[in-house]
This record gives C-alpha cells, sequence and structure tokens, in this order.
C-alpha cells in the first residue's frame, strides 16, 4: 500500500473511532432489574470499519471507541473492568460477522454471521464474565465474594439476555444501514 | 451534550496544570495501587487529606468536582448500605430486628465509599487538569519503547488525536443531521423503540458519509505538508519533565511504602 493511501485509512479510522465513541453516549438500559448493562449502537463503525478495511481494523476501531470513553468518562472503580468487557463483547460479535460475511459479501451471509456473532458473544461473554469480569468487579468493588450459584444466577438472568438483545437490535439496525450503504462500502474497498 | 464531548478540561494556570501530563498519568495509576494498600480507616484519612490537598492546588472549583460524583451517587450508596447490611462481624451496634448494623460492617462500608470517591476525584482531576491531547501526548512517549517490538505506537496516538479533534466536529453534524430529518418528520425522542432504532439508521447513515469526505480532506491536508509516518517528525507541542516532577513521583512512591508497611 502506497503511502497516501495508508494516511488515508489511518484517518477514516480515527473517523469511525470518533463515531463509535459518539453512538456509545446514546446509550440506554434494557433490563430494568440491571440498569448498568447498557445498549449502544457503536458496534456500527466497528462492523463498517471491518468490512471496509478487515478484521484489524474493526479491532482497532473497538480499541480506540473504548480508550476515548475510558479518557473521557473514565470508570469508577479506577480500573477499567467495564471498557475490558464492552472490548472483549465488541471483538465476539464483530469478528464472526466479518469472517461470515466475507465468504460471499451477500445479504444472507450478512445475516447468517449477524445471527452467528449474537450467540457466539453471548456464550463467550458468559464465559468470560464467569471466569474474568465477574471476579474483577467482586474484587474492586470488595463484594462479598458470590458462590457459583450466585454467579449463574447473574448470567443467565442479566447477562445472558443482555447480551442476546444487545447483538439482535445492533444486528437489525445494521441489515438496515447496511442495505442502503452496500454500494458506498464496496466504493471504499475499491478506492 | 457538549459538555462530555469536549472533555472536562478547566482551563486554570496551577501547579497541578503545569505538571508533566505524564506525572499526572503515573499519578493516577500509581495512586489507584495506593488505594488498595489502604487497610484501615486512618490511612483513608491520610489519603484523603492528600486528595483535598491536591484539589485545592488545582484551583479548580469544588462545584466541578463535586457534579463529576453525582452520577455516581446511587452505585456508591448501594455500594455502603451493602456492606453495612451484609458484614457480620464485629461489635453489635443496631438491631432493629429487620436492620443489623455491626461495627466492622460500618468500617468497611465507610472505607470502600471513601476509596471510591477517591477514586472518581482524581480521575477526574486528571481529566480536569489536562487536555485529552495532552494525555494522547504522554501516552504516546510513554509506550514509545513498544516500538522497538514493531508496535505502531505512532499511529495510535496520531489515530487517537484525530478521533479527539473530531469528535465535536462530529457530535455538531449528528445534531445537524438530527434537526435536519426533524424537519422532515424524524421524531427520534419520541415514540416506540423499534421506532427511534429505525431513526438512527437516518442518522447514522449521513454521518458516515460526511466523516469519509472529511477523512479524505485532510488527509490529503497531511500529504500536501509532507506527513510521512513518524519516522523523523518533530512536534509542535514538548513535553517537559521537571524536578516538580520528580517530587510528586517520589513522593507517590514514599507513601506507598509507608501504607504497605504499616
Amino acid at each position: 500500500m502506497n503511502r497516501n493511501k495508508k494516511t488515508k485509512k489511518l484517518v477514516q479510522l480515527s473517523m469511525l473511532s470518533a463515531i463509535a465513541y459518539i453512538l456509545m453516549l446514546f446509550s440506554f438500559s434494557i433490563l430494568p432489574s440491571s440498569p448498568y448493562l447498557k445498549v449502544d449502537f457503536s458496534e456500527i463503525p466497528v462492523l463498517i470499519a471491518a468490512f471496509i478495511f478487515g478484521p484489524l481494523g474493526g479491532i482497532l476501531v473497538e480499541l480506540l471507541k473504548n480508550i476515548l470513553d475510558y479518557m473521557f468518562r473514565g470508570e469508577f472503580t479506577g480500573f477499567p473492568v467495564g471498557h475490558l468487557a464492552n472490548f472483549a463483547a465488541g471483538i465476539l460479535f464483530v469478528l464472526p460477522v466479518t469472517y461470515i460475511f466475507n465468504r460471499n459479501r451477500s445479504i444472507k451471509s450478512l445475516i447468517f454471521g449477524l445471527a452467528l456473532g449474537t450467540l457466539t458473544m453471548t456464550v463467550l461473554m458468559m464465559v468470560l464474565n464467569y471466569l474474568v469480569f465477574l471476579p474483577m468487579y467482586t474484587y474492586f468493588l470488595n463484594y462479598p465474594t458470590q458462590n457459583s450459584k450466585e454467579l449463574i444466577d447473574l448470567l443467565v438472568k442479566a447477562i445472558m439476555p443482555f447480551n442476546l438483545i444487545k447483538g439482535i437490535l445492533v444486528s437489525i439496525v445494521f441489515v438496515a444501514i447496511y442495505s442502503k450503504l452496500k454500494k458506498w462500502i464496496e466504493l471504499q474497498i475499491e478506492k | 451534550m457538549s459538555s462530555i464531548l469536549i472533555g472536562r478540561y478547566v482551563p486554570t494556570d496551577s501547579q497541578i496544570h503545569r505538571l508533566d501530563p505524564r506525572t499526572k498519568l503515573i499519578f493516577v495509576m500509581l495512586f489507584v495501587i495506593l488505594t488498595f494498600l489502604c487497610e484501615s480507616l486512618l490511612e483513608y484519612g491520610i489519603l484523603s487529606v492528600i486528595t483535598a490537598f491536591i484539589i485545592y492546588k488545582s484551583e479548580v472549583s469544588p462545584i466541578i468536582f463535586a457534579k463529576s460524583v453525582k452520577p455516581f451517587w446511587i452505585i456508591l450508596v448501594f455500594v455502603f448500605l451493602l456492606h453495612i447490611l451484609t458484614t457480620k462481624e464485629g461489635d453489635l451496634l443496631l438491631n432493629l430486628g429487620f436492620i443489623v448494623i455491626y461495627q466492622q460492617g460500618l468500617e468497611q462500608g465507610f472505607e470502600i465509599l471513601i476509596r471510591f470517591l477517591l477514586l472518581i476525584l482524581v480521575t477526574t482531576l486528571l481529566t480536569l487538569s489536562t487536555t485529552p491531547v495532552e494525555i494522547t501526548d504522554a501516552l504516546e512517549t510513554m509506550f514509545n519503547p513498544l516500538k522497538k517490538i514493531g508496535f505502531p505506537v505512532h499511529e495510535g496516538a496520531l489515530m487517537l488525536s484525530i478521533a479527539l479533534r473530531f469528535i465535536p466536529t462530529l457530535a455538531d453534524e449528528a445534531d445537524k443531521v438530527i434537526k435536519a430529518q426533524a424537519s422532515r418528520g424524524l421524531e427520534i425522542d419520541q415514540g416506540s423503540y423499534l421506532k427511534r432504532m429505525f431513526g438512527m439508521v437516518s442518522i447514522i447513515i449521513p454521518l458516515f458519509i460526511n466523516s469519509f469526505k472529511r477523512a479524505e480532506e485532510l488527509s490529503n491536508a497531511m500529504e500536501s505538508r509532507g506527513y510521512r509516518g513518524g519516522i523523523g517528525r518533530t512536534r509542535y507541542r514538548q513535553l517537559i519533565w521537571t524536578n516538580k516532577d520528580n517530587m510528586v513521583i517520589i513522593t507517590t512512591i514514599i507513601f506507598m511504602v509507608i501504607f504497605y508497611i504499616i
């Protein structure tokens, strides 16, 4: 890739990260029982980045988005546990979608990819929450250590439905956006 | 909304503002460790005094600090009550049948409350006294050694600064698009969730297309000014490490050692 193209790619990825951060500000809770789990549409620029620049571009935008949010809003535990979880969830969602979609780049493969991405994110985020993020929160918030039954209860009642609904909502909006931006995306790849 | 976007930087010419951004970053990291080394209310008390001193030194109005704590107060109260009501050690202080409070629980509740208050205040202090651009510069120089193993430190920092520069611009644009679509009859803050979601579509699409136009303009401008990556690039903003920075770091480390020993 020549220098000119590289600079442009760098700037475009920065712009997508800025959009992702702005979309992250429009977050809303979906489960009344756990208002701290918030849905936003910041995975959409990440998907666009992955579709135009490949999976690495997507990972980069996801990373920058979380760094920006951490810089602006911080996290009250001091350590960015929530941002790490958001990063992991984003990657687990975007990578399967990109992988499936890139096989023949049609709406059908996109929908299949989004379904797979939602599933991957939901299942693996349960595992990661059980092994990493929930213990981290217990440690940083100095909660009494929860036994595995309580943890699994939280996973099934909050984490699983949250990621599932989040995946479905983002997927619906993304399909609507992709069907209108299809030509534009292909054009950006050619450029 | 613009208040969150432009960051919370409050320009005063205090000693804290004039510290090297790297010092402030390292200080915040050390401070987080410091809060975890605290084991008694006395130590938390000392830490609170230090924090109050720094806040005073920053010459930023305490009202702004109070505002930064406000969004967290529900979680703070929740964590506080959780500790008070679930800890069953130490002397019994209060027994109302359904509410039983023990001494240990009260202490732990206060400790955790103070810890989080301090963490919020100190991180707020960082963003109040340091511009995001300064933080990015600091991160770039601090991660510089990683260049040797091929990590694109310069590119990462540049992307972060470009994103920071364009967040307000793109947010304004989003605002404009929302108004333009509203004048065409789109209601983004009314109606069912489904309706609002599809409202997002007609806002996100113009945002993408405009941002890519801007990206093209910016990259052309960078090219024509001779940008060729990080190699041999000089800086407009220089970071200068002074004796004061040494003092801050050394004092913090001394406190860490003391807190670790007792």
